[in-house]
């Protein structure tokens, strides 16, 4: 009889702790989800040596990189929106201009940016310029396939600054955001 | 396509539903044939027993640690990137797991020797077993990305997973050796059809402040994904005969292994018993058709640069295009068949379990044979309580449950366990197991964490374990 009761209450702990429910799950909401992650790197670097300027007659130093990493397919594709990074340090006795001009691969400028730097003692000099929704063209990204550089001294060429291997220098770097998902 | 996409699944199914299977309920309930598998020296006191192929040892564990479908795939209206970021990116640690394993039986057949005190078993089983880590700042970079992040070290070491799906032959040996002294052990040879391991990877992936440039990008990597048994399957199902490979490779014709389990028990006194015992103390050599894939290397970049008066004569340095060579030169995507060995995960169970009440037999008086009255069945105790412990090697270390069980004869027919484990994966797992001897057909059903079943898609683990045996006790 204990026996009989005790199995009748195990059939029915049993039987409750079996009566199973499950929740409705939605797994076409993986669907509709696309991360869209930031991805930061430094772009490039330029560097011009005061005594390089002092020992040229030109006034003008220009440099162009091949930079097809926008334009790739699998970038080109993806990138939503971005800020590209400029800073200019400038340690010489001679104020400069310098033009950071983006093209495709036709050689036409997609787009320009000037930044001028006093001459030394100055404070660096960072810029911050914004692609897509809210700033220039992000098109101008993905088509871009070189990047031109040219410094203009606007002083002289024969001065020396007080600062130790005085130079010139121009840093960047770029934060993109990306949608995994085409 | 269909083979890879079914091979992804499967991959994608043992990742995620899969994990090392505390068999709680099974462990010294010696009723059961089958205790013999998670200890050699269980206490059996059958003449013969032989389980109903494919039906007589099923178990099925899936685990996740740290979150369940429910938190994701609710119907709840909630964003589902809002529920990644909250639930699985800023909860999750690298210590968070989703695993588990299966195992049915093709063949388990068990004597008595003609020592009565001898007792051995044999057999077949498959068995799957899996686990994936979080990979915790892969996910952080694939989904949040590497952005005002200066300093912050993305660990490839993060990636950590195994699995594999084996035939196990196995030959088990049971001894009494005095009234209170049980010890077994049981041979094992694998025979592997498919492995898959990334265990020992290292690296990082850092943005610092440049030496010249805003950022420097600094990426050390030392990677590798060990594979055996996926590219015959692959080739077998290009050519339409997959079945046979699957046998062929599970029948000795993939890669082997060897290992035992140990194992004993020993009353303390008549009522109280302590049992232990490590299962799969094993390896297995991968050489027939093994791939693997590596990743290793450094590399560091601050960006293209043009540095005067350099640049005048190297004008092709600030090219873009050098720098990607430079990552495929100086950090290489290989492939290579060298051959490598996996070791088993190897267990641990150990019990202390009370016994009191009433003694009874063990099983039904069967009358298996002709003028057969009564059996060798032995009394046992109408009650038992006890504890119990499992731990497992894991990648990531050793991972234990404690386990607390009450046990209860009623009649010669019926046995039943109640147990309470607390492990990682849930802490009110409450199992009932229930063993049922009807003549000589014996049936049991072990359930795992049954709370949970209020709503099982909310559940982090599930698990249970079923078979289908003949026993005999034999005549007097």
């Amino acid at each position: 009889m204990k026996a009989k009761k005790f199995v009748l209450l195990f059939l029915v702990v049993i039987s409750t702790a079996l009566y199973s429910c499950a929740d409705e799950l939605d797994f076409n909401q993986v669907d509709n989800y696309n991360p869209t992650p930031t991805y930061e790197a430094g772009i490039f670097y330029l560097e011009i040596p005061e005594d390089l300027i002092n020992s040229t007659n030109t006034s003008n130093f220009d440099q162009q990189f091949r930079f097809d990493a926008f334009s790739s397919e699998a970038f080109a594709s993806r990138v939503l929106e971005g800020v590209v990074t400029y800073e200019v340090e400038n340690t010489t006795s001679k104020a400069f201009d310098i033009l950071v001009e983006f093209l495709n691969a036709e050689d036409e400028v997609l787009d320009t940016e000037s930044l001028r730097m006093n001459a030394a003692p100055s404070a660096v000099s960072m810029v911050e310029i914004s692609y897509g929704p809210a700033g220039r063209s992000i098109d101008i990204i993905k088509s871009l396939s070189k990047i031109k550089i040219t410094a203009e001294n606007l002083g002289d060429n024969s001065s020396t600054s007080t600062v130790q291997n005085a130079k010139i220098k121009l840093r960047s770097s770029g934060a993109f955001r990306v949608q995994l998902k085409k | 396509m269909r083979f890879s996409k079914a091979l992804s699944f499967l991959a994608l199914w043992l990742c995620i539903s899969m994990h090392g299977q505390n068999k709680q309920l099974l462990y010294d309930f010696t009723d059961i044939p089958q205790a013999l598998m998670v200890n050699p020296a269980a206490e059996v006191d059958f003449k013969w027993y032989a389980g109903l192929p494919a039906m007589s040892g099923l178990s099925f564990q899936a685990g996740s640690s740290g979150f369940s479908a429910f938190d994701l795939f609710a119907n709840d209206g909630l964003s589902f990137g809002d529920k990644v970021q909250e639930r699985l990116l800023d909860v999750l640690t690298v210590r968070d797991e989703l695993s588990g394993t299966y195992q049915f039986e093709l063949l388990n057949v068990g004597f008595r020797g003609r020592h009565t005190n001898m007792f051995y078993s044999f057999g077949i089983y498959n068995e799957g077993d899996a686990i994936g880590y979080w990979f915790k700042d892969y996910a952080h970079l694939l989904i949040e990305g590497n952005a005002n992040k200066l300093n912050r070290r993305f660990d490839l070491s993060d990636f950590k997973t195994r699995g594999e799906i084996v035939n196990v032959f196995h030959f088990g040996v049971n001894k009494q050796v005095s009234r209170a002294l049980t010890l077994g052990a049981r041979a094992k040879l694998y025979s592997s059809i498919l492995d898959f391991n990334s265990t020992g990877n290292e690296g990082v992936l850092v943005n610092r402040r440049g030496n010249n440039n805003l950022i420097s990008t600094n990426f050390n990597a030392d990677l590798e994904l060990r594979t055996s048994g996926v590219q015959a399957l692959k080739d077998a199902n290009d050519e339409g005969t997959i079945g046979n490979a699957i046998f062929k490779r599970g029948f000795f014709g993939g890669n082997l292994g060897l290992g035992f389990d140990l194992g004993f028990s020993y009353k303390l006194n008549d009522q109280t018993m302590v049992t232990g015992s490590l299962l799969d103390i094993g390896f297995i050599y991968h050489s027939n058709s093994v791939e693997n894939y590596t990743i290793k290397g450094e590399f560091y970049s601050e960006g293209t640069e043009a540095i005067f008066p350099n640049i005048l004569t190297n004008p092709d340095d600030g090219f873009w295009t050098n720098i990607v060579d430079d990552l495929e030169s100086l950090v290489a995507y290989e492939k290579n068949n060298d051959s490598y060995i996996t070791f088993r995960p190897t267990k641990l169970n150990g019990s202390l379990r009370y016994n009191w009440g009433e003694q009874s037999l063990s099983g039904v008086d069967c009358n298996c044979g002709p003028n057969v009255n009564t059996s060798n069945r032995s009394l046992k105790y109408r009650n038992g309580v006890g504890g119990q412990i499992y731990m497992i090697m894991r990648p990531r270390g050793p991972q234990a449950a404690i386990t607390a069980f009450y046990t209860r004869r009623i009649g010669s027919f019926m046995a039943l366990k109640a147990s309470y484990s607390l492990d990682k994966f849930s802490p009110n797992n409450i199992g009932l197991g229930l063993n049922l001897q009807i003549g000589p057909v014996n049936m049991y059903f072990l359930a795992d964490n049954l709370l949970a079943y209020k709503n099982v898609v909310n559940s982090r683990y599930q698990s249970f374990q079923l078979g289908l045996n003949i026993i005999s006790w034999g005549k007097k």
